[in-house]
């Protein structure tokens, strides 16, 4: 009795464990195996050829000759959207920026994008500081900039928002020596706070050191291309 | 002496039930698989066939084509350089970023309006037999315009928003503290494309990160699971499982995370095999 009782928990125990296997055979087919063998030949598939007879052929050489004048013409198209003028990139993932001249790279080094903070106030207002990305192009060009503080800038410290143009919205000397727009209020501009180069921290205008500054204001004209990334 | 083998003989009848029953069950778990399987490995064949029904060559248009021509290797070179630059062209228009994959350099950039503004090194690669190697004017066709991403799961937050309340006045005004930069987060993602390509991207593993490979394990798990559920639904109702042709990259960190928070949610992709 005591062996038949033995030979049953071991028989579960046995039965258990096959199962299990089975379980994890079953999972580990359909998950990795079957992808796998869906990748294995089978597939109704074109080999490669080279044949010489082919190319002989007047309509193969009429096929190949046109596929070659269209990848021309389209590789020309292709290279005619990059100008040799000046233009800027900046990647607001790493925080740096590259300038280019004559289609060379003279300049890199940190800058300082958007935060993507959202700024909400208990009445619903919100502000997004992100920087943003895409292809923008330099609109105007200011030495000595003086900063107009819109809302935002009152309600983050908390302070009562003035009536427009009132003096406490002007502040001098916080955007550096020079500052470029490249549109819908976006600027690139100096910084006070050169220890956040290389940080995303601004409020989506993009700061730099006055050496990279004076170079980039230099270099780049009305017109010139900014791409940001 | 006769009670214990009359027992002997009851508890051989239950087993050899409880053995039917398991045999039973393992042959219809068997006779599944082998038709999971079956239904599984004739997806790709049929995800073929409709790439080419919807990009091959039309056989009842006035013009012959001569067919041969796609299997001769320096005529599809010259197809694929073709299908790239119109796709590139077509996206450059647009003042978007997009992406650019040429599997034969191993190399994948960002892109806005033809400037090239971030160039990735591909480290490993895996691609779809039937990219590879399938109708090769059918598929240089579907390349041939620009693919856009339809959906994406990734495991980094594309727009890193942080929610700050407006102090009320000036006492509770604090000034920012330094923002932590630490890049601490797995980066992988797939990228679902409108023509049912796949792009895989996963961050490199050092030997060392553990918890890295750890999240790319359970997050590739992940995804076999949804696949496998999507197709044993597709068996079960009798039909051939729904296939994705991939490609899967494995680019460094910084640069998995900077090409996606740079490409838009609706962005476009340009791929060159």
């Amino acid at each position: 009795m005591i062996n038949l009782k033995e030979n049953k928990v071991l028989r579960i125990i046995l039965l258990t464990l096959a199962s299990l296997a089975a379980l994890l055979f079953v999972f580990v087919f359909v998950i990795y195996m079957v992808p796998g063998i869906q990748e294995m030949k089978g597939t109704r598939l074109t080999r490669m050829l080279s044949d010489p007879e082919l190319k002989k052929e007047q309509s193969y050489k009429k096929q190949t000759s046109q596929l070659t004048r269209d990848v021309q013409r389209l590789s020309k198209k292709y290279a005619s959207f990059t100008s040799g003028q000046s233009y800027i990139v900046i990647n607001t993932t790493d925080n740096r920026f590259f300038l280019y001249k004559n289609k060379k790279l003279i300049r890199e080094g940190f800058c300082s994008s958007g935060s993507y903070t959202m700024l909400k106030t208990e009445g619903e207002r919100k502000w997004i500081f992100k920087t943003p990305k895409g292809k923008y192009w330099i609109q105007g060009k200011i030495t000595s900039p003086v900063w107009r503080r819109p809302d935002w800038a009152f309600v983050e410290e908390g302070l009562p928002i003035p009536p427009e143009n009132h003096p406490s919205r002007y502040e001098y000397g916080v955007l550096g020596d020079y500052a470029m727009s490249i549109g819908d209020g976006y600027l690139i501009h100096g910084t006070l706070y050169k220890r956040f180069l290389g940080m995303p921290v601004t409020h989506g205008c993009v700061r730099l050191n006055d050496e990279d500054l004076e170079a980039i204001y230099n270099t780049l004209s009305i017109g010139s291309k900014v791409y940001i990334f | 002496m006769e009670t214990p083998e009359i027992l002997d003989n009851t508890e051989k009848k239950k087993l050899s039930s409880g053995n039917l029953i398991l045999i039973f069950a393992g042959a219809l778990l068997l006779i599944f698989l082998i038709f999971y399987s079956i239904m599984a490995s004739m997806a790709p064949a049929r995800k073929l066939k409709e790439i080419e029904t919807s990009y091959g060559v039309k056989h009842d248009s006035e013009e012959k084509t001569d067919e041969r021509l796609f299997t001769d290797s320096a005529y599809v070179s010259l197809l694929r350089e073709k299908s790239f630059l119109q796709s590139k062209i077509a996206m450059a228009g647009t003042d978007s970023i997009y992406m650019t994959l040429n599997i034969p350099d191993s190399t994948a950039h960002l892109e806005i309006s033809g400037v090239s503004v971030h160039s990735v090194k591909i480290s490993e690669m895996r691609i779809s037999k039937i990219l590879r190697t399938g109708n090769n004017y059918a598929i240089q066709t579907m390349l041939a315009s620009p693919m856009t991403i339809a959906s994406y799961i990734a495991t980094i937050k594309k727009e890193p928003l942080m929610i700050k309340m407006a102090p009320k006045d000036t006492s509770e005004f604090k000034p920012d503290v330094i923002p932590d930069t630490t890049d601490y987060e797995p980066v992988n993602y797939i990228l679902d494309m409108d023509n049912g390509l796949r792009i895989y991207v996963y961050q490199e593993v050092a030997d060392s990160a553990n918890s890295d490979r750890n999240n790319l394990f359970f997050f590739d798990l992940n995804d076999r699971l949804k696949n496998t559920w999507q197709s044993m639904k597709s068996v079960t109702s009798f039909k051939v499982p729904e296939y994705h042709p991939f490609i899967k990259i494995r680019v460094p960190k910084a640069d998995a995370k900077i090409m996606y928070r740079a490409i838009p949610r609706k962005g476009q992709i340009a791929v060159y095999i």
